[in-house]
């Protein structure tokens, strides 16, 4: 009886000993980048006793899902972030602190550095790049050879950009110069502000806390943009659209240039190979060139336990292998590593090149309040796009831009 | 008369069986529902009531503030801009509505065999969520691929795709159409119930009487089919005051936040600039609002021109 008593009592340990063992890790990704952390997770589990659990969520629900869960007591482990909410969250002392680990890494000087600056918050580092990418134009390099242009010479600035959009335009038979998709917040921060950057300026102040729409930088870019609308070289769903039609309308052969991101390469080469084109960084009004760095960063949950916080770090490391890097690269277009192009580029277009070195110089709007300021279609961005491109009064919607931004700002303001 | 006859007989046995009603058993039969309502209903009803007094971010700190969302509301021109666009709105698509469904119930209600068939036509595209129908017609709205771009260029009536989301008048427009197609079914087959409940021998009476088709519809079916036209026109208002889908999926606000409605204004405080506490106030007043509104309807229906 006794020693059946003791196996059981050696059993039950050894059970609860294998239990504690392997760790559950939830992690929390939004779905676009659903099924290439699916990936990393069905690798990772494979190969470790530990197992990184990924659930979806809807982009546009990421932070009202994810806030109700800090609040609730419920938080997943890890959440995988548009990177433009990590001062949000740390801001709200939701996120644990990992600068330790980041500083240590022997990647770490390859790590995008927007995505480390967006992630860091008085002095501390809450988050690691998961899937970045960056903002381009793509043109058209057919249409640019039938107007006279030179397709091996990217525009060097936007005011060229607008003299060749004309141009392309003037071929007539309803092909436009240019493509921007100005319905739709995300959108816009994507390929907009980088002219501002490409120019010295920025629409707020390094600390996210002041907003400085009114620059020369902003009027000269609108200047151009009204220029094309004025001449009829914006394809005319630019205005209303939210993004979808973009691409094939490109693809169409109808549009010179596509304010568009970096996997913009690979989904044409694959789904419409017959398109020729080439990719560019966003250029200034005057000149310069700047990118939106774009993505997701993987930020850890504030009161996770130290065994799981462990493991996911353990994920981070294993995501960071140049193995895994390839992988990624060929799932989203490009690596989470800087310094990786040999190998995670080996077997792909060279174009992809030009989205990865501009990736060291993108920025990232650095705010605590991106939804309200930037991304909501009802937001003083947007308006002030919509406003000051298609509308009459530039000054007006200048002046209401800024007043919006300065009224959020001083609610928001952490 | 036999059936007057047959009434007091029926409750005198009634009345020796069980000389008092249970209150227990009426009480057994209304738990359930009233589980539900206070479960779902005033429950929420009084926590977003204590939120409303709140500065609520959905991260960070709350802080008690008394009124002061209130007063905060009392000087946001949005919010009132908004409640003004949705009554505009309430008006003109309530008028829609009415002016389609009420010819349609007409319709159908003849005596064909065909009439089963259209009344199931026209009903059909109440069975889809709003959701559903606004993200159907903004892909049939699509300038570069919808379905309407493509027709009205097919028949030469426009030599460019329209655009009618780029300015107030014809994103309303298509807003409104689009309501009265996906809702005029509905408000027809209430029209329907009280076009059917009009007894034959007073129509028939009236035609002996030579009063014409005109004369018939406005003494005596307009008259007696008053209490459904009354409930729809009190549907409609209502859903019309809380629309949102539309908006959010079809405009999106836009042109320039001008087709905000009051549901959308209190979504972009809770979940654009994430101040639970301020869109509960918001969500308060529109409660205000609408139990208003819904009296004085109430009201009208209540009074039966019978008794006047």
């Amino acid at each position: 009886m006794l020693k059946i008593k003791l196996a059981l009592a050696a059993l039950s340990l050894l059970a609860s000993t294998t239990l504690a063992n392997a760790t559950d890790v939830t992690l929390w990704v939004r779905t676009s980048s659903g099924a290439v952390l699916q990936g990393l997770a069905d690798h990772y589990n494979a190969s470790h006793s530990d197992k990184i659990i990924v659930t979806q969520i809807t982009a546009e629900q990421m932070v009202p899902k994810l806030g109700a869960a800090i609040a609730g007591g419920a938080a997943p482990d890890g959440a995988v972030l548009d990177l433009i909410y990590l001062p949000t969250f740390a801001a709200a002392d939701g996120l644990e602190d990992i600068s330790e680990f980041v500083k240590s890494r022997p990647y770490a000087s390859a790590m995008s550095p927007s995505h480390i600056r967006l992630a860091t918050y008085e002095d501390k580092i809450y988050g690691v790049p998961a899937l970045p990418d960056a903002s381009i134009i793509a043109y058209n390099t057919d249409l640019f050879e039938k107007a006279g242009l030179d397709p091996n010479k990217a525009p060097a600035s936007l005011e060229e950009i607008a003299a060749d959009a004309k141009k392309i335009a003037a071929l007539g038979n309803e092909t436009y110069g240019f493509y921007f998709v100005a319905n739709s917040g995300s959108w816009l921060i994507y390929d907009f502000l980088p002219h501002l950057w490409a120019a010295g300026a920025d629409i707020l102040s390094e600390d996210g806390r002041t907003a400085t729409v009114d620059t020369p930088a902003l009027r000269e870019t609108i200047a151009a943009y009204r220029d094309m609308w004025k001449a009829g070289a914006i394809h005319p769903t630019s205005r209303s659209g939210n993004g979808n039609n973009a691409v094939e309308a490109f693809a169409s052969g109808k549009v010179g240039v596509l304010m568009t991101g970096s996997y913009i390469v690979n989904l044409l080469t694959s789904k419409y190979p017959d398109v020729k084109f080439a990719v560019a960084p966003i250029p200034g009004p005057k000149g310069g060139a700047s990118s939106f760095a774009g993505g997701d960063t993987l930020a850890v949950m504030k009161g996770i336990d130290a065994e799981k916080k462990k493991v996911l770090l353990d994920f981070v490391d294993f995501y960071m292998t140049p193995e895994q890097q390839v992988y990624i690269t060929k799932e989203s277009g490009m690596p989470s590593r800087t310094d990786l192009a040999g190998d995670a580029y080996a077997s792909f277009d060279k174009r992809n090149l030009v989205s990865y070195e501009i990736l060291s110089k993108a920025r990232t709007p650095y705010t605590f309040s991106s939804d309200e300021l930037f991304v909501s279609r009802t937001g003083p961005f947007v308006n002030l796009i919509q406003g000051a491109i298609f509308g009459e009064d530039v000054d007006g919607s200048i002046k209401t831009a800024q007043d919006a931004f300065t009224k959020v700002l001083e609610r928001t303001n952490p | 008369m036999a059936s007057t006859a047959q009434r007091p007989t029926q409750t005198v046995t009634a009345a020796s069986n069980d000389p008092e009603p249970k209150g227990w058993l009426g009480l057994a039969f209304m738990a359930p529902s009233l589980v539900f309502i206070l479960g779902l209903f005033v429950v929420p009803l009084v926590m977003a009531l204590w939120m409303s007094l709140h500065n609520w971010p959905l991260l960070g700190r709350r802080k008690f503030i008394g009124l002061g969302n209130y007063a905060e509301l009392l000087a946001d021109m949005q919010l009132w801009h908004s409640l003004g666009f949705t009554l505009l709105y309430t008006v003109l698509v309530t008028a829609a509505i009415m002016a389609v469904a009420l010819p349609l119930a007409l319709l159908v209600d003849r005596p064909l065999r065909l009439a089963g068939f259209f009344r199931t036509v026209y009903f059909m595209p109440v069975v889809i969520g709003f959701g559903a129908a606004s993200t159907l017609w903004m892909w049939l709205l699509n300038p570069d691929n919808g379905v309407f771009a493509h027709l009205l260029r097919g028949l030469g009536l426009v030599d460019s795709a329209p655009r009618p989301l780029e300015s107030f008048w014809p994103a309303l427009g298509v807003i409104i159409l689009m309501v009265v197609w996906k809702t005029a079914g509905f408000t027809m087959v209430i029209l329907l119930t009280g076009l059917q409940a009009i007894p034959a021998d007073v129509t028939e009476a009236a035609k002996i009487d030579g009063a014409g088709v005109f004369s018939r519809f406005r003494r005596i079916t307009l008259p007696l089919m008053r209490n459904s036209l009354l409930l729809a026109l009190v549907l409609n208002v209502t859903s019309s005051m809380l629309a949102f889908d539309q908006f959010f999926i079809i405009t999106q606000g836009g042109p320039s936040n001008s087709t905000i409605s009051a549901v959308f204004s209190i979504y972009l405080a809770s979940f654009s600039s994430y101040r639970l506490g301020y869109g509960s106030a918001m969500s308060f007043v529109l409660l205000v609002v609408l139990v208003a509104i819904s009296s004085i309807q109430l009201a009208f229906l209540r009074q039966r021109p019978e008794e006047s």
